[in-house]
């Protein structure tokens, strides 16, 4: 092989002789390293990190668009190989996906019938922002991607990203036309989930491998969890909606019970960022404002299910004055019954807002057995 | 008589290891997904560095390689200083042991290059484990760095081509 200094001692150009130099920008760099984990989240260094987003967008959005390209041809060389398992394993998909969609059809002839009464208003329709990722950190221990939908678009921190399986993560950063989402798998993630059929309420943690985990050492019922069991959103402290789909647990241990996420990070290409704000109680409470009353009262509804069927008397009234410490604290219900009520609630509204991005299924299978 | 022309052709020449590093750091950010994702993103600035830290310090300043690393953490979103802290211990360790490396065969090289890399692992993963309060897992980590390694002799073709043909006047 043909390299440099191989055959003499040849150093081309300057030849630098000092340490200085190095010296000086290595205690630069690790004073600065210090300082942004100090305040990691100083307005100084987030306002760095989103300038240098949104200068570098244009020049992401440079590379990403010809590595889509190849991506796509490679992936259609490599499917003309597995055509056949891929095939069948299409037909038993589309085989299952019958079955649901007969289900869909009744529960919504069923959504229909209980929407023409009066008691219920629509959720607001939310319009979801799709964007394109751009960009990705391809380092072991940062998982973020970015995408090319900021500020402009209408995005903001704490939003969350969903693409065509299931949850991707949350925007953390958000500039002019630029926003970095934070998966599920980083570190740093911490994500408030609710796994149905065991009804438990945790915290999807990020490990820096493949699947996040949920941690069981803090949880009264986490021996309930069981393998298998679908995981979505909980919504609890109001920063996500609930129910967007997370994964599926696929290991208990006795500290934790893994989940193995719905989404393919490999293959995240177009997510749809959910605008979602926790619903305001206003404090004048009359009917005739726009449309966050309805909200709350819905939110209200999901959060104080057991006490709204205990006193069914005066539903709407504690239902929106409870609704955000309700949300936050309790778990939505203890009995099977209740809660798959309230689940039905949730999965609805965030159906609504998704426009179907995620559709969560409504309510778990497992519960009819 | 120098003209303009030619003076800007010399400085983008002799800025090519920078300009390099800094296409690095951006394909680090760039979706490649790599074998549909099963192999990492080579660490192609730490290759940059190394090289050229080795054979010709002074076409990459200490400056140069703090701008590539700080690109680097700003584009993944990390923790701001890390990665220039880890090229510039690169830089340090690479030029002083210069005297040792220059005139050796290729693969006693691409052995000092998979050292370095190794070390660079560990204090990354000492460093983010000591951050994160937990010990975190290697996998990802050893993945990337053995892409890297597997990958250098051919970036160190590479770039001696180019150190040769486009730096060096001919």
């Amino acid at each position: 092989m043909d390299v440099l200094g191989q055959d003499k001692r040849e150093v081309f150009g300057l030849r630098s002789n000092s340490h200085t130099g190095t010296l000086l920008f290595a205690l630069v760099s690790l004073i600065l390293l210090l300082s942004s984990l100090y305040a990691a989240e100083a307005s100084v260094f987030k306002k760095a990190r989103e300038t240098a987003m949104e200068t570098a967008s244009p020049v992401l959005k440079l590379f990403s668009g010809p590595i889509g390209w190849i991506n796509d041809r490679v992936g259609d060389v490599g499917d003309y190989f597995r055509v056949l398992e891929q095939n069948k394993a299409l037909r038993e998909e589309n085989a299952a996906l019958r079955q649901w969609e007969d289900e869909a059809r009744s529960l919504r002839a069923v959504i229909s019938a209980l929407e023409e009464l009066d008691a219920y208003e629509a959720p607001p329709a939310v319009k979801p922002i799709n964007a394109f990722v751009i960009g990705e950190a391809n380092e072991a221990y940062a998982h973020s991607m970015i995408v090319n939908a900021g500020a402009n678009a209408g995005a903001a921190v704490g939003y969350a990203a969903v693409d065509e399986r299931g949850m991707v993560g949350r925007i953390v950063d958000v500039s002019k036309s630029a926003s970095r989402i934070l998966l599920l798998n980083d570190i740093q993630s911490r994500i408030p989930v609710f796994v149905e059929g065991s009804f438990v309420e945790g915290l999807l943690i990020g490990k820096s491998t493949s699947n996040p985990s949920i941690a069981i050492t803090m949880l009264a019922n986490g021996d309930r969890i069981e393998k298998g069991q679908r995981v979505i959103t909980s919504g609890a402290g109001g920063v996500l909606p609930r129910g967007l789909t997370v994964g599926v647990i696929s290991k208990v241990t006795d500290e934790e019970a893994v989940v193995e996420l719905a989404a393919d990070y490999a293959r995240t290409r177009l997510v749809r960022i959910i605008s979602y704000r926790f619903p305001q109680i206003e404090e004048s409470g009359s009917d005739s404002e726009n449309e966050t009353p309805a909200r709350d009262e819905r939110r209200g509804a999901q959060g104080s299910a057991p006490q709204a069927a205990q006193n069914p008397a005066r539903p709407v009234e504690q239902g929106v004055a409870a609704a955000p410490v309700e949300t936050a604290a309790a778990p939505p219900a203890r009995t099977g019954a209740n809660t798959a009520g309230a689940n039905t609630v949730g999965a609805n509204t965030v159906d609504a807002n998704t426009a179907g991005a995620t559709a969560p299924a409504p309510a778990s299978p497992d519960e009819g057995d | 008589m120098v003209s303009r022309a030619e003076n800007l052709a010399r400085i983008a020449r002799a800025a090519t290891p920078t300009i390099l590093g800094v296409f690095g750091a951006f394909l680090l950010a760039a979706p490649l997904r790599l074998f549909e994702g099963n192999v990492a993103t080579p660490l192609i600035p730490l290759v940059v560095v190394y090289f050229w830290s080795l054979y010709s310090p002074g076409h990459l300043p200490a400056a140069s390689i703090f701008f590539i690393g700080l690109l680097q953490d700003l584009l993944s979103g990390g923790p701001l200083g890390l990665w220039p802290a880890v090229y510039l211990a690169v830089q340090y360790v690479a030029i002083s042991q210069q005297s040792y490396f220059l005139g050796r065969e290729v693969h006693v090289v691409w052995m000092g290059f998979a050292v370095a890399a190794a070390s660079v692992s560990l204090i990354l993963w000492l460093f983010m484990s000591l951050m994160s309060a937990t010990l975190l897992p290697l996998g990802g980590l050893a993945l990337q760095m053995l892409t890297t390694i597997a990958v250098y002799p051919l970036f160190a073709v590479a770039f001696g081509n180019i150190h040769r043909r486009v730096i060096i006047e001919v």
